[in-house]
């Protein structure tokens, strides 16, 4: 279509944005902007008698050592989930792809995690961990190491791996269905072409296959990196930020702040940095593998 | 050579089982103990040794089921039938006009995508407060169709822009208004992204703990997840273990249900989801 004012679609066309950008500004654009407003007061989530002080709450956020702490443990996380969700999705989709019988049963074991809920998940992975009489603990004993010794969601190293595998338990089987899509789109004539050519499997995967499917990668591995940095659910369900500060990531830090001790103000002032902390991550993110996709 | 390939074959298939194995390994474990006896604790490696529904039946009144389970499908088939109208036509200006607004509220609604939920959820409750926004079951539903706009904008913007225009075109010299055009000729043609949105949004407001949690207070309202939080407590109780296992199969089982259903759908609406951006 060219500059020319078009016929067929005139102005009364945006109409059809009113309810949804409504909702979307009412309840989500308005109230981000407000926690910027917020992270500028003493504001305790319930009182309304709030003062201004400034950028006391980014002094204390950033003096606490909690933001550092919570930035570490995100990350940490993230990278752990984006690795190894798309290592095994990638590994077991490329198995499926393959001539092989009873795919549908392997892919509805492997997909079968991600149809639950975050909750009953953190439920089935605390009885797991659990020492004693946990599932991990019992085969461990029957291998015969002392289970009870083992106690993953305790110790301050092994805790935050142990929330990160709870993850991609769940959500492998999600980055696996797209690997699988993608690489269904690739022309097997070209894989022929190939094998005449006299590929290794190997030299098959890197130079035909992988770049073929880059941008189904680019679109894993982004949904990966935004469920990372959103990590919330398991420091919440199974190990409550704990032990000590080990679990807490950035979202379970601030509903911590903001819902247990009630400083509103504070809170919004980790919202925003964190806020920014994501957007950057993310842009960064992208561009880098916008590049990555066109080299490959 | 065929030899070969035939040993390839079963070293692939030798993989996949284990690794599958390996996944639902808590899964059996967790509904084998389901059927247990409350205080039954004997090795949990036992499969199946006993086969008691009265872990179920306690799980069943303390979740009070059948309320919970009609408040989780009220609030779920409710957004999900609102998020799919109002994102596909939030999407027709944007996939159809090509101004720098157009591109602007794209990448705008995209943005919405990296925001979690806990980030602002103080903003977002007061902004229900000074509306007078009830609590009722229904109004989680509020947030759950704004945090599904982004990816179902996304969607919905991406399959439209494969619906060619000059259909709509010789609609418009048929004497077609646009809500005419909109409603009976290109959304029907946009069914695979319809299914995507239901299938994604669906699931994840259909598992969502967060926002029930935040807006709701009364025991009557709560829908499956949130039921599912009261259990929390009796983690540190081992003597409970048995009921948490039934009440987790019972909050999973219509998910996995609709799964067997309808796998093609799963499979499909998941993949073009993430394929078509």
């Amino acid at each position: 279509m060219n500059k020319k004012k078009s016929l067929v679609f005139s102005k009364k066309v945006y109409a059809f944005l009113i309810p949804a950008l409504v909702l979307f500004l009412t309840f989500w654009i308005v109230p981000i902007i407000q926690l910027f407003y917020y992270s500028i007061t003493n504001f305790n989530g319930t009182n309304y008698n709030y003062s201004f002080v400034g950028l006391k709450n980014y002094i204390r956020v950033f003096q606490d050592g909690s933001l550092i702490n919570a930035c570490q443990n995100t990350i940490i996380y993230t990278a752990l989930i984006v690795v190894f969700s798309n290592l095994l999705g990638l590994g077991i989709a490329m198995l499926l792809n393959t001539e092989i019988r009873a795919k549908g049963i392997f892919r509805t074991c492997a997909y079968m995690p991600a149809l639950f809920s975050a909750i009953v998940v953190g439920f089935i992975w605390s009885y797991v961990y659990m020492p004693g009489n946990g599932m991990l603990a019992t085969l461990l004993s029957f291998c015969g190491i002392d289970g009870n010794k083992v106690n993953v969601l305790a110790g301050f190293q092994s805790s935050l791996y142990g929330i990160a595998v709870v993850d991609i338990w769940k959500n492998f089987g999600t980055t696996m269905i797209i690997y699988l899509a993608g690489l269904q789109t690739v022309d097997t004539s070209l894989l022929e072409a190939g094998k005449i050519d006299g590929c290794t499997e190997w030299q098959l995967f890197r130079l035909v296959k992988l770049p073929l499917i880059s941008a189904t990668v680019t679109i894993n591995v982004i949904l990966n990196v935004i469920a990372g940095l959103k990590a919330f659910d398991y420091s919440f369900i199974m190990t409550n930020g704990g032990p000590g500060k080990a679990t807490e990531t950035l979202m379970f830090v601030i509903y911590q702040m903001a819902f247990v001790e009630q400083k509103m103000g504070r809170a919004s002032a980790f919202s925003v940095v964190s806020f920014i902390l994501i957007i950057t991550v993310t842009v960064l993110m992208l561009i880098y593998m916008n590049k990555k996709e066109v080299e490959l | 050579m065929k030899q070969k390939k035939k040993r390839g074959y079963s070293i692939i298939y030798l993989l996949l089982i284990i690794f599958c194995l390996v996944i639902i390994l808590p899964l059996v474990i967790v509904f084998s103990s389901s059927l247990r006896h409350v205080a039954n604790q004997s090795s949990p490696l036992l499969l199946f040794s006993e086969l008691s529904l009265e872990s179920y039946r306690k799980a069943f009144q303390n979740m009070n089921y059948p309320l919970a389970f009609l408040n989780s499908l009220m609030t779920t088939t409710g957004s999900v039938a609102v998020v799919v109208i109002i994102a596909s036509m939030a999407a027709y200006p944007i996939a159809r006009i090509k101004t720098k607004l157009a591109r602007f509220l794209y990448f705008f609604f995209i943005a919405g995508l990296v925001v979690p939920s806990q980030m602002a959820i103080i903003p977002i409750a007061q902004m229900f407060g000074r509306l007078h926004i009830p609590n009722t079951r229904f109004t989680p539903m509020i947030m759950f169709i704004t945090c599904s706009l982004p990816f179902s904008v996304f969607l919905f913007t991406g399959f439209m822009k494969s619906v060619p225009i000059e259909v709509e075109e010789a609609a418009f010299l048929d004497g077609a208004g646009l809500p005419t055009r909109f409603f009976k000729i290109v959304f029907p043609l946009l069914k695979p992204a319809v299914t995507s949105v239901i299938i994604t949004q669906g699931l994840w407001i259909w598992n969502d703990y967060f926002y029930p949690m935040v807006f709701i207070s009364k025991r009557a309202l709560y829908s499956l997840p949130v039921c599912m939080v009261q259990f929390l407590g009796d983690k540190e109780n081992p003597a409970q273990w048995n009921v948490l296992f039934a009440a987790c199969v019972l909050c999973a089982l219509p998910l996995v249900l609709m799964f067997m259903i309808l796998q093609k759908q799963f499979v499909n609406g998941i993949a073009a989801g993430a394929v078509k951006g």
